[in-house]
């Protein structure tokens, strides 16, 4: 009789995690992450494909399992990369909570814990990784491939997806690793200095390439010429050279910067305003 | 310029194929986001990769800035791309009548996205069913091929009217305005218009006191541009004053003692420098 429930219990264990474990569930997220995305709940379906693995691996009795899967289809957005850190946590408090659910312990991993843990991280991860590697990181990517592209060349498209796209899947390994085997301290490493100082020096990237790019691409100059007799012309855009060189293509710019900063980011309106003054200009030969 | 029907379906189903987010999963958040690869794809299908790189380089300055966050966003730039280029390429299209096209198309198409994502909920639902009779097979069917047949449904035959019907009639409609002034105000507004791109950039990274950088860079290229100096160099040089940039901020903060032991020269303590 006392073998029988020995070997029950034996076999209700969870067996162990790996870091494998941990890669595999980050492809999965990679793979699944926005397909089902609903307004309902945004990206669940996708955290709980990719975490089915490791609960079967975590869960061997069937009402466990079930309530395991129900707790992480919860509401939950975050960001694709960053979020591969929530990913490696719930492994990790997954993992804790079947070893005091199966050994009958005191459960302290509670659907609360987990799910409250999961959802002020997701914000602040969707953030933070949204500026860094859609808002920042692309667009440096895609600057420094403009020029082919607009030479006519392919590897403009190429160059920026292949390496944005790579880069993503290659880094959400780290995030994943950092959340899987840090647990809740793996915030204090994305919080922490030396994320400010990366996120510093991309953030100055980002805005030097920006005027580079402006600087190129911005193409604004006065066609505006008025012959005053005597075989002189009065040309606006060789004045304009003299004074500062570039100066109508940065006013464009820093108008709509301080557009922006005044009046919110209404795109829309900016490029109606902006297409009618440039429009109008250009009609009567100022532009 | 002219799109016959394996055209425009080739074309919608590569739409779907960012739309649905199914194309390597993760990849699909930069084609969504940018206009460069739809229009490749958009140049190879209608075979002309130049002109349509060129015209796609153009959209890109425009919706250089854009992106999603939390998800949502009030246009779709593949979509748009991929009705602007066809229609664009052969008729000597300007990047501002591409974007002309492209901006109306593009909020349309966001549209579909915000449908989609209504339809998902009661894929949701069928989601929870699965993973209540711990049945993995449908789980793993409603989170990854279900969205993306409804995906389908919803975008490809949109996008394929649009193309084979739209692109005849928009290109014919820019012929005709050849030769009039208002050429040449597209042309003004076309070279105008990348500042939006900018200047969205510049206010999504935030950060106001490093604008500074933005103006260094921005009258350094105008200064140095008979030099052509390409944009990996660029990027270089940026890398590095903003690397030398954090350093020394970060070693302000640094006490001077903790500076002065982590020196290379041997500083002798208590030594009297009697002058």
């Amino acid at each position: 009789m006392k073998q029988k429930v020995n070997t029950e219990v034996k076999n209700l264990q969870p067996e162990e995690l790996t870091r494998r474990d941990a890669y595999i569930a980050w492809i999965r997220w990679w793979f699944c992450n926005t397909i089902p995305q609903s307004v309902e709940r945004f990206l669940a379906p996708a955290l709980t494909w990719a975490l089915v693995p490791i609960l079967r691996k975590l869960y061997k009795d069937d009402e466990m399992l079930k309530s395991a899967l129900k707790r992480q289809m919860l509401f939950f957005n975050t960001q694709l990369t960053f979020g591969g850190i929530i990913v490696g946590l719930m492994a990790s408090m997954e993992k804790e909570r079947a070893r005091q659910e199966v050994n009958g312990e005191e459960i302290t991993m509670t659907d609360d814990l987990i799910y409250n843990t999961k959802a002020g991280l997701m914000g602040a991860l969707a953030g933070v990784g949204d500026a860094i590697d859609s808002g920042t990181i692309q667009f440096i990517l895609i600057a420094i491939f403009l020029p082919f592209a607009t030479e006519g060349a392919a590897i403009g498209a190429l160059g920026p997806f292949l390496a944005f796209a790579g880069y993503q899947f290659l880094i959400g390994f780290y995030f994943t690793k950092l959340g899987f085997e840090m647990g809740d301290k793996a915030t204090t490493v994305v919080s922490g200095p030396m994320m400010t100082k990366v996120i510093e020096l991309l953030s100055i990237l980002g805005l030097f390439m920006m005027g580079i790019l402006g600087a190129n691409f911005v193409r604004v100059n006065s066609t505006l010429e008025v012959y005053l007799g005597n075989e002189n012309y009065f040309n606006l855009q060789e004045t304009l050279d003299r004074i500062l060189p570039g100066l109508l293509p940065l006013a464009v710019i820093m108008g709509l910067y301080f557009y922006f900063v005044k009046k919110g980011m209404k795109i829309t309106t900016a490029m109606g305003f902006l297409a009618i003054v440039l429009g109008v200009l250009g009609f009567i030969g100022i532009l | 310029m002219e799109i016959n029907m394996l055209q425009a379906f080739l074309i919608a189903t590569w739409v779907w194929l960012v739309q649905s987010r199914v194309f390597f999963g993760g990849a699909t958040v930069t084609l969504r986001f940018s206009p460069l690869m739809t229009g490749l794809v958009s140049g190879i299908i209608m075979g002309d990769v130049t002109q349509a790189m060129i015209i796609t380089a153009g959209l890109q300055m425009i919706y250089m800035g854009t992106f999603a966050p939390g998800g949502s966003m009030p246009s779709e730039p593949s979509i748009a791309t991929a009705i602007a280029v066809p229609a664009a390429i052969g008729s000597g299209l300007d990047p501002a009548a591409a974007f002309a096209i492209a901006l109306p198309i593009g909020i349309l198409g966001s549209y579909l996205q915000q449908i989609r994502f209504v339809i998902n909920t009661f894929v949701v639902h069928m989601t929870d069913t699965a993973a209540e009779k711990l049945n993995f097979r449908n789980l793993m069917i409603h989170a990854n091929i279900t969205p993306v047949v409804i995906a389908w449904i919803l975008h490809v035959p949109v996008i394929f009217a649009a193309l084979y019907l739209g692109v005849p009639q928009i290109t014919a409609a820019i012929e005709t305005l050849e030769g009039t002034p208002a050429i040449h105000v597209l042309e003004v507004i076309a070279g105008g218009l990348p500042a939006i791109g900018i200047a969205v950039t510049i206010y999504v990274i935030g950060k106001k006191q490093y604008l500074v950088f933005f103006l260094l860079a921005y009258f350094m290229s105008v200064i140095f541009s008979d030099l052509g100096i390409t944009m990996v160099t660029w990027a270089i040089l940026g890398t590095l004053l903003a690397a030398i940039f954090v350093m020394t901020k970060d070693s302000k903060q640094e006490p001077a003692i903790a500076v002065a032991n982590s020196s290379a020269i041997p500083v002798a303590s208590g030594d009297d420098n009697d002058f």
